[in-house]
């Protein structure tokens, strides 16, 4: 207010815009009270599920949740075999998944002058990253589990596979797209042949964000639920065996939660903490990784 | 065979070309990019190539060690000399061409690898040396581009924490570790200061001895100090080649004259 009065005698450049600039003050302040509001209301909704989390699922947490077997109501037991058979599960889907998302996600990048082909596979792609996890698991079950006529923890890895593959794709060729044409060219220039280029130049420069696209993926494929139900079932007993059904924490959960045991009831909290953390800690690891590994460019 | 060469410089110009381009045109799809140039690069002098943007200068250099070959629809007709034989013709191993005509460009492009590895990694492409004579090598083109000092004690450190000027003479010294004969830079201080871009003309001049240089810029000034021989470009066409000296002094065509002056461009 001081600073108008001192301009009060000159043509006053300082009302310029007149109402005009007081609406687009108003405006301003309003979207950033908006904004600050959504931001609090998504992390208290954030906090308050890891608190609930944490509060119930701490309570059932011991020694013998990691190194005992689900066991009857009443009669104690652990979470060890579907520990296991998640893991199990998400890393060989990974393995499967990585080089074969990679290398579509190469070529879609580094071929593009096959025009066709190269957006009817992008089409395809970008599809199936949105295909509903359900029906990715009754796929499985049509293909794998019926012929074979059981269920088994290798379908449970085909189906998270299969989710866990446009992920990675989607991520190469982002990151690949990020290289500069220079920076290729530059290899080229030194006589480098087009897959020497790819590897030692365009993969490297692209690795962190890679990297984290794996990482990402990895975490949202150990939460899936819907493509285990008909895949690999669940299985009450420790077993490590991939052609026989496999237990898993998310199924366990989704099993458990429902049952009228306080007990079961009680596991299925811990193991949803636990299931929480595995996934914040491997987000954080690859927000951490890609920030000290950095983009394409650097 | 001296189409528009003038050249009255004893012994060094009487020495074949070391390229020598014979009615060349280029396309870029149905854009007719060049028009019908010869043009000699001769040999271990510096060639500068000049003209307003568009013109064709850059386009020409990337004919040279073909990599308009990476762009479908790009089309290059006449002949390209070098060594005996024409470039252009289908049975040229490019990775060879490039690695005898090497190639400076106009952003810095450290590769995400050590400064060691940056040179190390045209050298592997085409030679398979032991670690000492590679060490010997890396060092050998570090000193040459005045970099060592600079660097030798974070040989394994990422390039990419160098700074423009220093990222641009390691371009320059990836290029002579892999021995080339020419050098072809597109225009390769534009985006560095006024300390590394006399650096790197300073460098110029050294490397001339061994090398066949090509260098397009749009400085006028950094032509008339590096260039041997200055060719002028305009709309996709050859339009005069002389010394430096007579370009920039007496110039035959007005259009090279309106150039140089200011007067478009």
């Amino acid at each position: 207010m001081s600073a108008q009065k001192v301009q009060a005698g000159a043509p006053d450049g300082w009302q310029r815009g007149g109402a005009q600039a007081v609406r687009r003050r108003i405006v301003e302040r309003l979207v950033n009270v908006l904004c600050a509001i959504a931001t609090v209301v998504v992390l208290f909704l954030l906090f308050s599920i890891l608190w609930t989390l944490v509060t119930r699922g701490a309570a059932g947490l011991s020694l013998a949740t990691f190194l005992h077997s689900t066991a009857a109501p009443g009669s104690g037991g652990g979470l060890a075999n579907a520990i296991v058979g998640s893991c199990e599960q998400t890393l060989l889907a990974a393995l499967l998944g990585t080089p074969v998302g990679m290398l579509t996600g190469i070529y879609l990048s580094e071929f593009s002058h096959d025009g066709k082909i190269v957006s009817f596979v992008r089409f395809v792609s970008d599809m199936m990253l949105s295909v509903p996890s359900i029906l990715v698991g009754l796929f499985v079950y049509l293909v794998v589990v019926e012929p074979a006529g059981h269920f088994s923890g290798i379908a449970g890895t085909l189906a998270l596979a299969i989710l866990f593959i446009p992920i990675v794709v989607r991520t190469t060729e982002d990151m690949l797209h990020l290289v500069p044409r220079a920076m290729r060219e530059a290899a080229y220039a030194l006589g480098a042949p087009g897959w020497r280029v790819i590897v030692s130049i365009c993969l490297r420069a692209a690795r962190g964000g890679i990297m984290t696209g794996i990482l990402l993926a990895l975490a949202r494929i150990s939460g899936e639920t819907a493509p285990l139900l008909f895949t690999s079932l669940g299985n009450l007993n420790w077993s490590t065996n991939l052609n026989a059904p496999m237990a898993s924490l998310p199924v366990t959960i989704y099993q458990y939660a429902g049952s009228a045991y306080d007990d079961w009831v009680q596991m299925a909290w811990t193991g949803a903490l636990l299931i929480t953390v595995a996934v914040l800690a491997t987000n954080i690891f690859a927000r951490w990784w890609l920030s000290r590994n950095g983009t394409a460019s650097s | 065979m001296n189409t528009l060469t003038m050249d009255n410089r004893p012994a060094q110009a009487r020495l074949a070309p070391a390229i020598a381009i014979r009615n060349l045109d280029f396309w870029y799809g149905e854009n007719h990019a060049l028009r019908g140039i010869s043009l000699d690069f001769p040999t271990r002098q510096v060639t500068g190539m000049i003209g307003p943007s568009g013109c064709g200068k850059s386009t020409l250099l990337r004919i040279l060690n073909r990599m308009y070959d990476l762009y479908p629809g790009q089309r290059a007709m006449g002949e390209v000399l070098f060594d005996g034989r024409n470039i252009l013709s289908p049975g040229i191993d490019v990775n060879v061409l490039r690695s005898r005509i090497g190639m400076v460009f106009q952003k810095p492009t450290p590769f995400p690898m050590s400064i060691y590895d940056n040179i190390a990694f045209g050298v592997r492409l085409h030679e398979r040396l032991s670690r000492t004579e590679m060490d010997q090598r890396v060092e050998n083109v570090l000193r040459r581009v005045a970099l060592w000092g600079e660097v030798k004690d974070r040989l394994n450190a990422s390039a990419a924490a160098l700074s423009g000027g220093q990222q641009q003479r390691l371009c320059i010294a990836r290029t002579i570790a892999t021995r080339p004969e020419i050098i072809l830079l597109d225009e390769p201080t534009s985006a560095l200061d006024p300390i590394s871009t006399a650096r790197i003309e300073e460098l110029l001049d050294e490397l001339k001895q061994e090398f066949s240089i090509a260098i397009v810029t749009h400085n006028l000034q950094q032509a008339a100090r590096c260039a041997d021989r200055v060719a002028f470009f305009y709309m996709g066409e050859l339009v005069e080649v002389d010394t430096a000296d007579k370009m920039f002094t007496a110039p035959h065509e007005k259009r090279t004259q309106d150039y140089i002056t200011g007067r478009f461009g």
